[in-house]
């Protein structure tokens, strides 16, 4: 008995050994950034093994990264605003810009860590950008002899209910605050009303609030809508060419949204070089040309054609108070008179 | 043997009779499974399109009381100036008839008159909540043009009913219907002229009246309502509906295939089952329909199901199933112990054969093997008989031959006096007996006098005859264990055993001398000889046969030299 049981232990060990001797990265990240093809092809070039897992919300990212203190998986994609609770939990660690060479190529933008918020921390970047979209202005070429330069065309009476504006209350007191002149992500205690006051006059100027990227298909299509704020950005400005629609895209002046998507390395990974090394090869310009072309995403290498330089994109932060947000967007939307706030 | 035919024959039946019954078995679980699979999607199909025609027929009622609710006249006199003196009356007029209306339908939620001025603020509202029914003050009432459910009935013409997408809820009031799927069923209100002054909106809680259609269906049915993107608005797991609510969409084509083809139009009900994989019975049979959905414009429309685990469907086909394995074992135990009951009715008698033909092989013991049968077990039996009977009979008639060949290979043919051979044979043993017994025997040499004579004289039928009578008389001298012979033509011994004197001996002797001496009736003729006896005695004369034989035979050639007819005793040695 004993003598078969060592036997067994013999020979599991022995075939275990070669699965123990390649090293393994833990990927952990949204459906559509780490295609199978790509990853094998990682894997070859590195001969190492890739486990990736995937999440569906910025939620479960949390959750998955936040269980045995980041041990769980090497690096992984997060938005801007969710960084700051990675780096206040401690939960990433910074990164060696040498080891990833290929952030030399990036577009400017995204080249000085500096101008990008919540991926650096007393001077040490401890996340690089990979993909992003911009939240601009979809018009009616028809409606509009020329492009909107300005997000206050969303208040213009001429185009009362035909603007549709997406239901979402820390967006909305973003544009609304940029709209008045205000920081986007820090509204002042003694401007809430203002801006109150603000998304009523919207709610007042809009057709109406929409929720799913179809439903603001539907809209502009039956209700002959002439401005469309995107918040799904030059994937939405794409679903409605697709329908038909005669339809232009721009950032206005005042600057568009956008959630940036940086990868990050976990204070728990095991080999920091290959995870660099992961982070290098995401931005080799082949994969994320990719991106681009699968997913309709842009990627921080190549600029897009419709996107200049000169465009102004405010990549999201943590606001002053979501909950507060919620609450009043909640009373706005239903319909409350402007006396009652 | 352990593996014998009778265990092999049985394993056979057993083994066929199971395999025979356990496919009968399956094919009757599974034709029976699939009928009960088909018969459960039937069912399910009727009772939702049933649920779907009701579902229906309540929200024409619910248009219908909209449409009721816009005719009044209190409604749009409410709805014209809504800011004048005489409205107040008509407002609370309308409000008490919105309050008897939820009464009286306790799925609807909230009724409402909307102005189409003043970014549609609301007139009249009477909320549910709890309950209560509350009539919201005007300092509360809410603007909701941006709402579709607001412009889009705005731009209907007069009898024409708009039906909202199904969402959840969330303006904000004292409702019951806050945070809730709901629908709106609204209509607008118009002046005499055609103007549209407002509308009436029914928000009607869509979980309720669901619950309300569904309490006739039985217990195990399992309801799927989604949009006509194929979110999930109903679910038996309220955590996959309205998944686009948290950002996340959870499409019912994702799980239910088929349903697909209901989305993109091509038919209007579906049937599936969903099997989970490795886990028999654990799934669901579904059945869904496309309904219209929409209020009098758009082409909208909402796909229904209900769904039944599979397990309940195929209860009946497992419980056959269980009846099957259990007939099955039993069986398949009566197949054993039939088989046992075969084999041993067959190797039986082929047991009692293997005894017979053993015992016969062993002792010739002929034992009779019942052979009443009439198969071939009977014939085999019978003909074992045959055979038994003809083999005892060939042994016996052998065995006589062998006895007459012994007979004659031992006996003189002509008088039946044992030949030299078996005389040799008796002589050895005589002397190894007296050796043995420390006892005296004698050995006689008789030989005719003049025997040569009488056969020439009278012919060899004569002689032989007088051989014969000779050698009668000499038998009839001795003692049964004494033996006479005949050497060849005139020449007899005689072996006398366990003699005490020489004397005895020589009595014999001379009585076998003298009864030859005396006539011989042969032949109707009187023939008269005499003969010349040789004596010799163990161990006196000899002490081994061929010494013994030597002596007498001298006594004897002693005796014809005297001149026969007379008996000599050996001398030699003394």
């Amino acid at each position: 008995m004993i003598r078969r049981l060592l036997t067994c232990l013999i020979v599991s060990l022995t075939l275990s050994l070669p699965s123990q001797a390649v090293e393994t990265l833990r990927v952990l990240t949204w459906p559509g950034y780490a295609d199978s093809d790509l990853v094998k092809a990682f894997e070859k070039k590195f001969d190492v093994r890739v486990e990736v897992s995937y999440i569906s919300s910025d939620e479960v990212l949390r959750q998955k990264i936040s269980a045995n203190h980041g041990d769980d998986f090497d690096v992984f994609a997060a938005n801007t605003a969710e960084l700051q609770h990675y780096l206040d939990e401690k939960l990433i660690v910074p990164l060696r810009l040498a080891n990833i060479p290929n952030t030399a190529n990036q577009l400017p933008r995204f080249r000085n860590a500096k101008n990008i918020p919540g991926i650096t921390q007393l001077g040490e970047v401890y996340a690089v950008p990979y993909t992003y979209s911009e939240m601009g202005l979809i018009f009616d070429r028809k409606q509009f002899k020329e492009a909107p330069t300005s997000i206050a065309v969303m208040w213009d009476p001429k185009y009362q209910g035909r603007v549709l504006a997406f239901n979402d209350s820390s967006h909305n007191f973003s544009i609304a605050s940029l709209a008045l002149g205000g920081k986007p992500f820090r509204i002042e205690d003694k401007n809430v009303k203002s801006v109150v006051d603000h998304l009523i006059a919207l709610r007042r100027n809009v057709l109406t609030f929409y929720t799913l990227p179809e439903e603001s298909v539907e809209l502009f299509r039956t209700q002959t809508a002439a401005l469309l704020f995107a918040n799904y950005g030059r994937q939405q400005l794409k679903l409605l060419q697709d329908a038909g629609a005669d339809v232009g895209y721009v950032i206005p002046q005042e600057g568009a949204l956008a959630w940036l998507d940086c990868w990050a390395i976990t204070r728990g990974v095991k080999n920091k070089n290959l995870a660099e090394r992961w982070i290098n090869y995401m931005l080799d310009i082949t994969v994320s040309r990719e991106l681009t072309r699968r997913q309709g995403l842009s990627n921080t290498i190549e600029a897009d054609t419709a996107t200049r330089e000169t465009d102004k994109i405010i990549w999201l932060e943590p606001v002053e108070d979501d909950k507060r947000r919620a609450a009043l967007w909640a009373r706005i939307i239903s319909g409350d008179l402007p006396g009652r706030f | 043997m352990r593996y014998g035919i009778g265990f092999k024959l049985g394993l056979l039946l057993a083994t066929f009779g199971i395999v025979a019954m356990s496919i009968v078995g399956y094919y009757s679980y599974a034709s029976s499974r699939a009928m009960l699979l088909s018969a459960a999607q039937r069912d399910l199909l009727t009772a939702t399109q049933v649920l779907g025609r009701n579902f229906q027929s309540s929200i024409d009622e619910i248009s219908g009381d909209t449409l009721l609710l816009a005719k009044l006249s209190t409604t749009s006199a409410a709805a014209s100036f809504p800011m004048g003196v005489t409205a107040d009356r008509d407002k609370e007029l309308l409000a008490d008839t919105f309050a008897a209306m939820l009464a009286v339908n306790p799925q609807y939620f909230q009724i409402r008159l909307i102005g189409a001025g003043a970014h549609g603020l609301e007139l009249v509202r009477v909320d549910r909540a709890g309950d209560q029914l509350v009539r919201v003050q005007v300092a509360d009432l809410q603007e909701k043009a941006h709402y579709p459910y607001v412009f889009s009935t705005l731009q209907l013409g007069r009898g024409q009913v708009y039906l909202s997408d199904i969402t959840i809820n969330h303006e904000e009031g004292a409702h019951s219907g806050l945070h809730k799927p709901t629908v709106r069923v609204a209509t607008p209100v118009m002046a005499q002229d055609g103007k549209v002054l407002g509308l009436i909106v029914i928000n009607l809680d869509l979980n309720g009246l669901f619950d309300r259609l569904k309490s006739d269906l039985p217990n195990a049915y399992q309801l799927y309502l989604s949009n006509h993107w194929g979110d999930y608005l109903i679910h038996p797991n309220p955590a996959q509906a309205f998944g686009f609510e948290q950002g996340r969409r959870v499409f019912i084509q994702e799980f239910f295939e088929p349903v697909t083809a209901l989305i993109s139009g091509k038919s209007g009900s579906v049937v599936t089952n969903v099997e989970v994989e490795q886990q028999a019975n654990h799934g669901l049979v579904a059945a869904f329909v496309r309904l219209p959905f929409a209020g009098s414009i758009d082409q909208r429309f909402v796909i229904l199901g209900l769904s039944q685990p599979l397990e309940n469907v195929v209860r009946e086909a497992k419980k056959l199933g269980w009846t099957t394995i259990q007939m099955i074992v039993v069986l398949g135990v009566l197949a054993v112990l039939l088989a046992a009951l075969v084999s041993r009715v067959v190797t039986g008698s082929l047991r009692s054969m293997v005894h017979a033909v053993g015992l016969f092989s062993k002792e010739q013991v002929v034992s009779e093997l019942s052979s009443a049968r009439k198969d071939e077990i009977g014939l085999l039996a019978r003909s074992l008989n045959d055979m038994q009977v003809t083999i005892v009979a060939n042994l016996r008639e052998l065995n006589e031959s062998r006895q007459a060949l012994k007979h004659l290979a031992q006996h003189d043919s002509l008088t039946g006096l044992p030949n030299r051979a078996l005389f040799d044979d008796r002589l050895q043993q005589a002397v190894s007996q007296a050796r043995r017994d420390q006892t005296r025997m004698a050995l006689l040499f008789v030989d005719l006098d003049e025997f040569k004579a009488i056969n020439d004289t009278y012919g060899h039928h004569v002689g032989d005859l007088l051989l014969m009578a000779a050698a009668q008389r000499m038998e009839d001298c001795v003692r049964n264990v004494d033996t006479v012979g005949r050497l060849g033509g005139d020449e007899f011994v005689v072996l006398l055993t366990h003699v005490e004197e020489e004397q005895d001996a020589l009595v014999v002797a001379e009585k076998i001398c003298k009864t030859l001496n005396q006539p011989f009736e042969l032949d109707g003729r009187h023939i008269h000889i005499s003969a010349s006896i040789g004596a010799a005695i163990y161990p006196e004369h000899g002490s081994d046969e061929l010494t013994l034989a030597r002596s007498a035979d001298a006594a004897m050639y002693l005796s014809k030299e005297e001149g026969g007819n007379r008996v000599r005793l050996f001398e030699g040695k003394k």
